[in-house]
This record gives C-alpha cells, sequence and structure tokens, in this order.
C-alpha cells in the first residue's frame, strides 16, 4: 500500500475532532427535530407531589377533573411514602423546583417549617381567620405551633401559615358488622371479647390487625391506643412521659393482647397487609386512616362489602383518635407558585370543599360536612371522631427520630409478645438523649 | 510523510512547513488529554467533588438540614457512643462475612464444576449469571413475595404440607439469614464468573505433571488448584467484601431494617440520618469512617496479596 493511499484510510486527528463536533451537533439537531417540545399547557399549570395513598384515589379520579374545567393543568406525581419526605425536602432545601405543591403528611410541617423553606400561605390571602377551617386542623398548618410547647429556636417567632390542610384524614374504626352486631364496639375489651366469639363462629380469623413494623409503621398503630388509655406523649418541656403509667399500660396492652388477637404474622405487617386483613375478611375491626376505609364498599377490592360499618375508636379511659391529615406546603422554589396557590385557596373554597365531600373525601371545612350526600360512609363518622376527640403527633421537627426510636423498642416488645412498659421505659430513655444532644433542653 | 510524523509541505521556502509543524506538534499534546477530559470532568463531577463535599460535611454541624457551623471531629467522636450506629456496624459485618463466605465457597464449586466441558455447560453457564443480572430492587421484592409470612411462597408449602405460617420477616434471626440467603442467591453468580475466568487461565502442565505422578482430584485441588487460584480468590473477595458492604436496595424493600434493628446495616442508618432526620453531617462522618473501615481492610488484603507473591 502506498503512503497516499495509507494517508487516506488512516483517521487524522483533525478529522477525528472533526467527527467529533459534527457527531455531536448531528446528535443535537435530530433530537431536536425528533422530541417533540412539550405542549403548551391547557391552563395554570401546577405540579402536585404525593405519596400514593388510597385516601387520595377521588382527588385523582374526580377532582382533578374538576380543577380543570376550573382553569388549572395539574401534573399529579405520586411516590412511596417511605421515600417522598426526603425526597421532597431535598427539593425544597435546594431550591430544586421540581415542585408547585407537596401534599405532606402531618408531621413533617415542623421539619420543613424549620428549614424555613415554605411560602406564607396566609400572607398569600389564604384566609387563616376563616372560621369554616376545623380548628384542630388549620392548626396543624402553622409554624411554630399557635398553641402547645415549642421547640427553642423559635420560642419568640410569630406562627406562620405554611401549610394548608388537605384531607382532613383520621384514623377511626372499621368493623365487621356479623361479628359486631350491636354497632361499633365501644371499648377495647369489647372488641377483643367479641372478635373471639366471631373467631369461634368461623366468620374472622382474629379479631384485630394493625400495623408492626418498626418506625412510622407500628408507631401510628400504637399510637389511638395509647391515647384511649389516656396518655400523653411529652410535657410542656419535652420531656417524654409516653412511659407513664397509662403510656405503659396502652403498650402492654398493645404488645400482648392486641398481638395475641391478631394474625401471627403481625410484626410485620405494614399498611398493605393490614388492609388485605380487613378487606379479605380475615379481621374483624381495625383503627385506620381513610385510605383502606375507602375501599370497603368497592367489590374489586373487598370481599366483605356490606358487612364493614365505622365507628369512633374504642376507648379505655377517652375515645381519642389521632390525626394524620394531608396538608398542602408550598415551596419557595416552586416554578408556578401563583398557580399553587389559586388553586389551594380554590380547592380550600367552601365550594369546592362540598364537591370533596361529595367525591368521598374527608373534607377540611366544617361546612362540607353538611352536604346531603357525601360521597361515602366514613365523613360522618370523621366528624364524629373530630368532636368526639383527635390529636396530631407531638408538632417537633424532630418527629421522624422520635417515632424511629420509639418504633424499634415497640417493635421489639411485639415480636416477644411482652415488656410494653419496659419498652416505654427504654424509648423514653433514648428520646430524651436525642433530644438533649438536639438542645431541647438548654 | 516524513520519518518524525510531521506533515510534509509544499512550499519551497519552508514557512508553511515550520506552521504546519507547530499546529501537528500542538495537536499532538493537547489530544490525549482533550480525549480524556470527558472521563477526567466525569470523575470530578461524581467522585471527587461528592467526596470532598463528603468530607467537609463530616466536620459541620447541622441544624434542621442546613450547616450551623464547624463541628471538628464531634460527629466522628459521637459515633462510638452511639448504640444505634455501633449495632448498625456490626449488623453489616456478621452479614457481610457470612455472605461472602458462602458466595465464595459456592461459587468456587460451581466454577469447578462448570469447568468442565459436556453437553449444556454453556447453557448452564449462562442460566447460572441470572441472577446477578437482574435489578437488585425487583430481587428484593421476588423474596418479599417468598417470605411474607400471610402470603408468601415459603408459607403457602408450609400449609400445603400441614405446616403452619412461617416467621421470616418478623423474627429477627430469620429476617437475617433471609438476608444472607438473597444475598447469596444474587451474588454467587459474581463469584462463579470471576473464579471460573481464574480456573480456566490455569497452565495445564503442573496437572499434567500431577496426573503422571498419581496425584488424585482432591491432592491436586488442595495442592496445585488452591494456591494458584489464591491471588484470583483474594481478588474475589475483596471486590465482593467492598460491594456487600455497600447493599442498601435490597434492605431498603425487604425489611427497611427490621424486625427491629435486626438488618439495619450502616448504609440504611446512614440514609435515614442523612436524609430522614436531616443531620447531614453526622452522617457524613459515618460514612467517611466505613469508607476507611472498608478501604483498610481492601489495603490490607493488597499487601498480604503482594508480600505472598514477593516470597
Amino acid at each position: 500500500m502506498t503512503d497516499d493511499k495509507k494517508s487516506y484510510l488512516t483517521t487524522s486527528r483533525r478529522s477525528l475532532l472533526k467527527a467529533t463536533v459534527l457527531l455531536a451537533l448531528a446528535s443535537t439537531s435530530i433530537g431536536t427535530l425528533i422530541i417533540p417540545a412539550p405542549a403548551k399547557a391547557a391552563g395554570k399549570k401546577v405540579i402536585i407531589g404525593a405519596f400514593a395513598d388510597g385516601g387520595l384515589t377521588p382527588f385523582k379520579q374526580k377532582i382533578i377533573p374538576l380543577a380543570k374545567e376550573a382553569g388549572f393543568d395539574i401534573d399529579f406525581l405520586e411516590d412511596e411514602y417511605g421515600v417522598t419526605l426526603e425526597k421532597w425536602f431535598a427539593d425544597a432545601q435546594n431550591g430544586a423546583g421540581q415542585y408547585d405543591l407537596y401534599l405532606l403528611d402531618d408531621p413533617w410541617v415542623p421539619q420543613f417549617g424549620a428549614a424555613n423553606v415554605l411560602e406564607d400561605l396566609g400572607a398569600a390571602g389564604l384566609g387563616v381567620d376563616d372560621k369554616d377551617w376545623i380548628g384542630p386542623l388549620i392548626d396543624m398548618g402553622f409554624w411554630p405551633p399557635r398553641s402547645g410547647p415549642r421547640v427553642a429556636a423559635f420560642k419568640d417567632a410569630t406562627p406562620t401559615l405554611i401549610c394548608a390542610p388537605f384531607i382532613g384524614d383520621l384514623q377511626t374504626l372499621t368493623y365487621r358488622n356479623d361479628v359486631y352486631t350491636n354497632g361499633a364496639p365501644k371499648t377495647w375489651d369489647e372488641v377483643i371479647s367479641k372478635g373471639k366469639e366471631g373467631v369461634a363462629s368461623g366468620k374472622i380469623k382474629y379479631p384485630v390487625v394493625f400495623r408492626g413494623v418498626a418506625g412510622n409503621s407500628i408507631v401510628t398503630s400504637w399510637y389511638s391506643i395509647f391515647l384511649s388509655f389516656g396518655g400523653e406523649f411529652f410535657d410542656d418541656k419535652w420531656n417524654p412521659t409516653f412511659n407513664s403509667e397509662a403510656g405503659k399500660a396502652a403498650s402492654d396492652f398493645f404488645v400482648g393482647t392486641m398481638k395475641q388477637n391478631a394474625s401471627a404474622g403481625v410484626v410485620e405487617f405494614d399498611s398493605d397487609q393490614e388492609g388485605a386483613a380487613i378487606l379479605g375478611g380475615d379481621a374483624g375491626a381495625i383503627i385506620q386512616y381513610s385510605g383502606n376505609a375507602l375501599k370497603s364498599d368497592d367489590p374489586a377490592q373487598s370481599k366483605v362489602v356490606g358487612k364493614l360499618d365505622f365507628g369512633v375508636v374504642p376507648k379505655q379511659v377517652k375515645a381519642i383518635s389521632q390525626l394524620g391529615i394531608f396538608i398542602a406546603g408550598v415551596p419557595k422554589s416552586a416554578p408556578n407558585k401563583a398557580n399553587a396557590i389559586e388553586f389551594l385557596k380554590w380547592y380550600t373554597s367552601a365550594d369546592t370543599q362540598a364537591k370533596v365531600a361529595e367525591a368521598g373525601m374527608i373534607p377540611v371545612k366544617r361546612s362540607a360536612f353538611g352536604i346531603a350526600k357525601p360521597g361515602n360512609r366514613l365523613i360522618p363518622v370523621a366528624l364524629q371522631q373530630l368532636d368526639a376527640g383527635a390529636l396530631p403527633r407531638p408538632r417537633m421537627p424532630e418527629w421522624a427520630k422520635v417515632e424511629e426510636l420509639l418504633g424499634i423498642e415497640l417493635n421489639k416488645a411485639l415480636q416477644a409478645g411482652s415488656g410494653g412498659g419496659a419498652a416505654m421505659d427504654a424509648a423514653a430513655n433514648e428520646v430524651k438523649e436525642y433530644l438533649a444532644q438536639a438542645g431541647y433542653y438548654q | 510523510m516524513n520519518p518524525k510524523g510531521g506533515i510534509l509541505s509544499m512550499n519551497p521556502k519552508g514557512q508553511i512547513l515550520t506552521k504546519q509543524r507547530l499546529q501537528g506538534a500542538g495537536l499532538d499534546l493537547a489530544l490525549p488529554y482533550l480525549m480524556l477530559a470527558p472521563a477526567v470532568l466525569v470523575v470530578l463531577c461524581v467522585l471527587v467533588y461528592p467526596f470532598w463535599d463528603g468530607l467537609r460535611a463530616s466536620v459541620q454541624a447541622y441544624r434542621y438540614g442546613t450547616a450551623v457551623g464547624w463541628a471538628g471531629l464531634d460527629n466522628y467522636v459521637r459515633l462510638w457512643s452511639d448504640d444505634q450506629f455501633l449495632n448498625a456496624l456490626w449488623v453489616s459485618i456478621r452479614f457481610v462475612f457470612l455472605a461472602v463466605a458462602i458466595e465464595t465457597v459456592l461459587g468456587f464449586a460451581l466454577a469447578l464444576f462448570c469447568l468442565r466441558e459436556f453437553k449444556g455447560i454453556r447453557l448452564l453457564r449462562t442460566v447460572l449469571i441470572i441472577p446477578m443480572v437482574i435489578t437488585p430492587v425487583v430481587v428484593a421484592i421476588l423474596f418479599r413475595l417468598i417470605y411474607a409470612s400471610d402470603a408468601g411462597m415459603i408459607t403457602a408449602l408450609s400449609v400445603a404440607i400441614g405446616g403452619g405460617q412461617v416467621q421470616i420477616l418478623g423474627d429477627p434471626v430469620n429476617a437475617f439469614i433471609g438476608l444472607v440467603v438473597l444475598d447469596v442467591w444474587e451474588w454467587t453468580p459474581l463469584m462463579f464468573l470471576i473464579l471460573l475466568a481464574g480456573l480456566q487461565s490455569l497452565p495445564q502442565e503442573p496437572f499434567e505433571a500431577a496426573r503422571v505422578d498419581g496425584a488424585g482430584a482432591w491432592r491436586s485441588f488442595v495442592d496445585l488448584t488452591l494456591p494458584m487460584m489464591r491471588p484470583v480468590l483474594a481478588i474475589a473477595i475483596v471486590l465482593r467484601t467492598i460491594d456487600a458492604f455497600g447493599t442498601f436496595d435490597q434492605v431498603f424493600v425487604l425489611t427497611r431494617g427490621g424486625p427491629g434493628e435486626a438488618t439495619k446495616l450502616v448504609s440504611i442508618y446512614g440514609y435515614d440520618t442523612a436524609f430522614k432526620f436531616q443531620q447531614t453531617g453526622y452522617a457524613s462522618a459515618m460514612f467517611v469512617t466505613v469508607g476507611l473501615i472498608v478501604l483498610a481492610m481492601a489495603l490490607t488484603a493488597v499487601r498480604l496479596l503482594q508480600k505472598e507473591a514477593q516470597e
């Protein structure tokens, strides 16, 4: 082969560079031509982030189309519950601007509030003084809290509405009406004794079901029992008081009696399994949020349609349940901030709230509970529970860690089937140590 | 072309020739760097910067997700009085030791078996590496379906033969063993592949000589295969150990660290600390410490290898 032919066939440095540049330009141009530009929004765009939960099904099916009619273009992004807190917090803190609205779990509000990453919705005109709000629900949107103990760093700060209640979810009792034939059981003793009769008659496999997985899951199931036994979590100086006599009795009942009357595998049960147990006809009663309760009358999801009724949580001392509302916050980095705030104003207006109740979601304005035809049987019971008593979890930025520490000890006691009181003492020590290190007692 | 590689010019005076030579020489010098630049940039962005940022975060105090000041070595000191961290470290060490040991033995046995040529061996080798190519999250979901006490496959089998519910994820010991089994199922193929490649590269002469001298299979294995495979085994074990310390996806999906803290590896505890509890500095100190422990282990293994090679 001659030198000329060689130089013709050999790739030169210059041609290699040229080819690289041309390739890059070509791929960019082709990409621009092939990938269509996003269609222009049909309305005011709002990107909503939510965690997957049955309680949001009516919102997706009925309220988003209504919002579209009202001129909003909703982009609804769902994630697993277990990853949303960290994902949204990172989004808000880094100013990534991926969302216009977060549908938070209410215990996360202090964490976002302390980090100062959410918009002041009161200043944006959301109607802080509107008497139609359900008091305990709107209170949960303020940081620092309007009442109750405050963490030291925010002792003198002015409470600001950083979140708006979105779904007034709270725990209520779901029970089998063919087992509890006299209506909702009033006490925990009745839940167990009547449940045992149901097991003996072959109607159910076990009287109760709950979540046993460590962390948020087990604490969620334990909390309403703890409240019904008269327990209080902290004193006004953030000293743990959940290891009081009432707290220990509730915990012993939970890891002992409740476990003995639940599925053998309850230690590993999360919301999926507890939902399957009640909707599959295995369990007699459950304390739960609206997510699974809303499925009770759907033959596609429930094997016991017509056999599940709702009631106020049973009491030992008080019939108090846990509030666990969906609550909406607008990040300061939201790309469509004005639209998000306008959407919230529309959504929380009395008219839309009436439609929310018609759709089967628990509203956040009292007037909406009075509509002629609520979308499901749970809504009037939710109001009864609100009036009987419902409390939020402690309003502190460190709640996730506190819940983790308590949840691990409770889960260990549940595995053993005893030692609920000792678990409370152990958890109280760990929580106290953690909060001391976080500067709570200075 | 001239012998030195410059570009010949037609200009009789030589000026253009000089310019072209200079251009060519400049390009010669720059081209390797230009070609390396994208890779270096990527390494700087995804490896060096995050490591530096993590190191910096580990000596800072954080409050509500924001750095509020210098913490010195406080975060590192605090680690050794944190029962949750110490437990997570101990769980991680037990998990890595058990999983890697079983994977090595099984992987070696499979590699020795698949070294022989027989009908269907190619298919068998392919099938054996399938677990390794499945996404870890999918593997974890599959094992969750197998282990679930209410509707899992093991419980279904147990019920079918007259037994009851089998508690795996609800029992601390069983859940830990279940996690090790998952890891062994997924990563034994990696050991198998590395060790098979090592076995195939061994010289045949020593084995033939041993056979002529009357050595049996066991003697050949102990006196020839094992000593000659030692460097490959060491590299495979070091690689797998480093990887196993970083196990996250499977635990996150399968147990989330429970029951209690039975399967809470440092990776899970560190993740929660950083992202759920927003203690970025403390979590960074945790990961730097674990990184140093793993690095020390890897360096020790490499040193031992070098020492052995010198001897």
